[in-house]
């Protein structure tokens, strides 16, 4: 009966169609020699010091986030305007999509201990700067300086103040050392930075920026999404592994994701989880990112359109408000 | 650990689960190893076949056995190891899954679940969607159905499917023709799409 009673058409067909779900050779399991030796070591670890282990392996993913935060304080202090740090944040791209991530405030914690540590990943030379905003008299004399079309909220009547700022550029020339040390601070593997980083110079340039406030409540700020220059050999998705990894993520979720992202045109934005809340939102017909503070003080919405990168914040407002007014801008 | 089972001197790999378990519950470490090599490839197999990623399925069958070496069973009594093994190993894939969702859910926005991505860039598209059609029909079966499917397709014949599900021997092909009827049903809806 054996053989026999085990056929079945219809069994045997949805057995098929299961098979791609079995692991190909690259995805078979290390050795169980290996694998049993880690599982002693695991049940010792345990057994002998349970209560710091677990803290350890705590620690260690939240320095990992905390380690990324350091190197975009780098970058975002390095430019004075904050509030084009998220354009300036990873600078190897033209941001056109916006992702978030959450950080822990643990994880914050690790920004001050590599900055007191004085790590850097590389020497910063300012080429331009943005200088001091000047105030405009309208949104005409606005577009005729930033050298695009500006768009305003269109329900809430003209801004109570338009302010304008100079483009900036600078040049951050990368040093290996540094930027491997943060990351084996962070308990990343620094070779994933290659030896081909070391001296690449990354050009960023921030466009003119329009900043528009109607009364303290809103504010809108706009910018021709930022240019970032890297030389022809850096890889984008490698940079983007250790990234995510700083992020905290394993080092498989890390390699797959950082293939799957555009790291071309993708802003990826750390949130501190005690800050904010996040999530998508559409305007005007595109994606785009939701910030909602937690003590209630307002809320943040990006996204970019055309070419135009656009954040405005609403003080003391709720998300949901500020999305109508986002979707007034015109 | 392979060490000490080399170096046993007994023929382990003859002795029945029960008996290694027995064994291992007194303190021969040795069993336990023959445990280990034993079921290690087959609870690996399910659990990525499950969560589908390697470094989290390795994890994961860490934590099967670990459990394994921690749990009291109750001594001079015979143990189904491997139906003790495949359950622990599903419910630990199923909540590895769920708390990734949730995980990401809450951790981030606008990313892609690294779960539904291709394990290398090489990878063709159409086995990426394959694969994740196949895991969306999976998750819309009952844990136990999945179980069963996923076993049959590594391989398992009918008496051992139905030791490793704690189901009875006559009734694994009844059990098995419903849940593969439950699977197309769900699979051809999603193919559909």
């Amino acid at each position: 009966m054996g053989q026999e009673y085990e056929r079945d058409e219809l069994v045997d067909g949805v057995v098929e169609r299961l098979a791609p779900l079995a692991p190909r050779r690259e995805e078979a399991p290390r050795p169980p020699g290996q694998m049993l030796a880690q599982l002693k070591n695991q049940v010792e670890a345990k057994t002998s010091r349970p209560t710091w282990w677990r803290m350890q392996d705590m620690l260690n993913r939240k320095f990992a986030f905390g380690a990324v935060l350091a190197l975009l304080l780098v970058i975002i202090l390095a430019f004075s305007p904050v509030r084009a740090a998220a354009s300036e944040f990873l600078g190897l791209f033209r941001v056109q999509k916006f992702a978030a991530i959450s950080v822990s405030p643990s994880q914050l914690a690790m920004l001050e201990r590599i900055s007191q540590e004085g790590l850097y990943p590389g020497e910063l030379e300012i080429i331009s700067e943005p200088g001091e905003p000047q105030l405009l008299g309208s949104l005409e004399e606005a577009a005729s300086v930033s050298g695009y079309t500006v768009r305003t909220v269109t329900t809430l009547g003209s801004p109570s103040a338009i302010r304008f700022s100079e483009g900036a550029q600078g040049r951050l020339t990368i040093d290996l050392a540094g930027a491997r040390a943060i990351l084996r601070l962070a308990d990343v593997d620094p070779t994933l930075l290659p030896d081909s980083l070391d001296g690449a110079d990354v050009d960023v340039t921030i466009y003119p920026t329009i900043e528009q406030e109607w009364g303290q409540e809103v504010v809108l700020v706009q910018t021709e999404s930022p240019l970032v220059d890297y030389p022809a050999d850096v890889e984008p998705a490698v940079l983007g592994e250790a990234l995510l990894r700083f992020l905290g993520m394993t080092p498989s979720e890390a390699h797959r994701l950082a293939r799957n992202i555009d790291w071309t045109n993708t802003l990826l934005l750390p949130v501190p989880e005690n800050l904010a809340t996040f999530s998508e939102v559409r305007v005007n017909g595109v994606s785009g990112l939701g910030l909602s503070s937690l003590d209630g003080q307002g809320s943040s919405v990006m996204w970019e359109k055309d070419g135009i990168v656009f954040l405005l914040t609403g003080n003391g407002m709720s998300l949901d408000a500020l999305r109508e007014i986002a979707n007034a801008v015109k | 650990m392979a060490q000490d089972f080399e170096e046993s001197g007994s023929n382990l790999t003859t002795f029945s689960d029960s008996l290694l378990l027995e064994r291992a519950l007194e303190g021969d470490t040795a069993s336990f190893d023959a445990l280990f090599y034993r079921h290690y490839d087959r609870v690996y197999g399910l659990l990525f076949r499950l969560v589908g990623a390697r470094d989290e399925a390795e994890d994961l069958t860490q934590e099967v056995f670990l459990k394994l070496y921690r749990q009291r069973f109750a001594k001079g009594k015979s143990h189904n190891v491997g139906g003790w093994l495949y359950r622990v190993a599903m419910n630990a894939g199923y909540n590895a899954i769920r708390g990734r969702k949730r995980r990401w859910q809450r951790d981030t926005v606008l990313l892609p679940d690294p779960s539904e991505l291709p394990s290398s860039p090489g990878e063709r598209v159409t086995q990426q969607e394959e694969r994740a059609d196949v895991r969306r029909a999976l998750r819309q079966l009952p844990e136990k159905q999945v179980q069963l499917l996923l076993l049959r397709q590594m391989g398992m014949s009918y008496a051992e499917l139905a030791t490793a599900c704690e189901v009875a021997p006559t009734s694994v092909g009844t059990l098995l023709r419903r849940a593969s009827e439950a699977f197309r049903s769900v699979y051809e809806e999603i193919a559909k799409e």
